[in-house]
């Protein structure tokens, strides 16, 4: 079986600005994939040469082993879309646009439509135009996923969402999975990316940076702990803890960055007077530049945003 | 889903969301023919007096007065070649425009490309919104008019007034498939908007200066409004109706051709 997604040398170049560069990329069917990197990297215009709303410079992909330009309209026919950003029209009702969609993919009914906009929350018999700006992302949900696609495409799809809603679509993905359908998922928000993702692809200045294990992924993944103690306290018994580096200590506090667990840094704090314990996740960005800098040649100069 | 299926659906959609402004434009237009009707046996006799009462002098340049005296007469100056032609490509230049360059920028254009449909489904379906909008407003037009004929008893005969309603129908879609091709040409739809009206105003202003002013007839053959024929009197302008046909189809492909190799932005 042809992979859900196979991109060859995938490049976009917009005028003198680059959009994509040399992508080789493969995405699994049945796997949820992740797709992630700091806004302006490529994400959304990677997504769009699948569907053939961009052409590409050079390269080619493959979308369910059908070519994405050439067989573009039996591409959409498998594929479930929400873009990164997307109108609707204000007079519709969700179910009028839902019910529009579904006509032009020849279905009688409006498939699992009633189900996700009720497990989402939205009322699909309200005006879009009534909607608040989190109700309006869930009928793009629902309208990318309606029709139970092979392949789902997913841009920034949270974006907006309450976190218990987000939680449920994080579920409803999970489910998904479980059914072999797939799901190519681009965010900038490492938190979701985590929770379901089995693979993880970083694009960075237009370019891949990375394609591993959401697990992998996670393991490069270095916390910063603050400890402010009672009165000054001796570093070195910190820095030689198991996955500390990049320790400072400057009065009472101390700052380390822990690759691994803190239990061994809690269990240690312990043993003296603890005033404020503080552990930061990185920023994806911060990943980004923290690790990835050491092992990518840097993107080029001028490189492009997303679009032109 | 046949290939046709999913344009003529999506004619249908957009058809279905103007309703409302359809209506009000075909009774808008439709009441406008009535009142002409229904003013014409009462200035027909003031002109008459009037011309009576003129000099020869006075006569030979109020010649075109004397073709108001007949109702076809009447309704081609009043309504057939100022009012509608200058007004309704105004209906069908925004559908036009909307449908590449305004779907872009209203970012509806994505969600509905993400469907089973090939690109020149959406240049069909906007031909087809414009065809069937102007035809119902037309059409509204028709039977108001038709009526007030009736009633007043002017002795205008429907069939020449279908006549005339259908050049004018060629004539605005027109303006909207050039809308149609700006807005798959360039990513602005105010630009899709603009460069048909421009060119609409001043084929407009070229055929009204040819009438006064002699040294701007050469020029007249480059405004469609001369081309429009008199078909309220029979004479219906066959060629200009096929050219502009023709036009409209050439118009058309240009834009499913262009629109097929550009980019989508949002």
């Amino acid at each position: 079986m042809p992979a859900a997604i196979a991109t060859e040398g995938l490049t976009k170049i917009y005028g003198r600005r680059l959009g994509i560069e040399g992508l080789d990329l493969e995405v699994r069917r049945g796997e949820i994939f992740g797709f992630i990197g700091p806004n302006g990297a490529g994400k959304t215009t990677t997504i769009r040469l699948l569907l053939d709303l961009l052409h590409p410079t050079r390269g080619r992909a493959e979308v369910l082993g059908l070519d994405s330009h050439r067989q573009t309209v039996e591409v959409r026919r498998s594929v479930g879309y929400l873009p990164g950003e997307f109108g609707l029209d204000v007079r519709m009702t969700g179910r009028q646009l839902v019910s529009n969609f579904a006509r032009l993919r020849g279905m009688q009914d409006l498939g699992s439509a009633d189900r996700l906009a009720e497990r989402l929350g939205v009322d699909l018999d309200l005006p879009t135009g009534r909607l608040s700006r989190g109700n309006r992302q869930k009928v793009g949900l629902v309208q990318a996923l309606f029709h139970e696609p092979a392949l789902a495409i997913l841009d920034e799809p949270t974006t907006g969402l309450d976190p218990l809603v987000q939680d449920t679509f994080l579920q409803f993905l999970r489910e998904a999975r479980a059914e072999g359908r797939t799901i190519f998922l681009s965010s900038h928000i490492l938190s979701e990316v985590e929770r379901v993702c089995d693979r993880v692809a970083i694009v960075r200045g237009g370019r891949l940076a990375a394609l591993e294990t959401t697990e992998s992924l996670l393991e490069r993944r270095r916390k910063r702990v603050t400890l402010v103690f009672a009165a000054p306290v001796d570093a070195s018994a910190f820095a030689a803890l198991p996955g500390v580096s990049d320790i400072h200590a400057q009065g009472t506090t101390i700052w380390m960055s822990v690759g691994d667990s803190i239990d061994a840094i809690i269990k240690l704090a312990a043993r003296y007077t603890l005033l404020d314990l503080n552990v930061e996740h990185p920023s994806l960005d911060e990943v980004f530049l923290g690790y990835y800098d050491q092992h990518q040649p840097a993107a080029g100069a001028g490189l492009a945003g997303e679009r032109p | 889903m046949t290939g046709t299926g999913h344009w003529w659906l999506l004619t249908r959609q957009q058809l279905r969301s103007r309703v409302r402004s359809l209506v009000i434009w075909g009774v808008a237009l439709g009441g406008l023919g009535a009142l002409y009707v229904a003013l014409f046996p009462s200035m027909s006799e003031f002109l008459r007096q009037y011309l009576e009462q003129a000099s020869q002098q006075m006569q030979q340049f109020m010649g075109q007065l004397q073709d108001s005296m007949t109702i076809e007469g009447w309704m081609e100056i009043e309504f057939y070649t100022s009012i509608v032609p200058i007004a309704l490509p105004f209906m069908v230049i925004p559908v036009g425009a909307r449908a590449v360059s305004g779907g872009e920028e209203r970012k509806t254009l994505d969600l509905l490309l993400s469907n089973p449909l090939p690109r020149w489904h959406v240049i069909a379906s906007a031909l087809g919104t414009m065809a069937g909008a102007l035809a119902c407003v037309l059409g509204i037009a028709w039977i108001l008019t038709t009526i007030a004929v009736l009633a007043a008893g002017v002795g205008l005969a429907p069939g020449r007034l279908a006549a005339a309603l259908f050049v004018l129908w060629v004539f605005c879609l027109l303006f909207g498939a050039l809308a149609l091709l700006v807005s798959t040409w360039v990513r602005r739809s105010f630009l899709a908007v603009v460069i048909p009206a421009v060119v609409l105003v001043a084929m407009y202003v070229v055929g009204n200066l040819a009438q006064v002013s002699k040294s701007a007839e050469p020029i007249r053959v480059f405004s469609l409004f001369y081309h429009l024929g008199h078909p309220l009197k029979g004479d219906f302008p066959w060629t200009a109706v096929l050219l502009m046909l023709a036009a409209i189809c050439v118009i058309g492909g240009a834009a499913v051709a262009v629109f097929d190799r550009r980019d989508i932005y949002t």
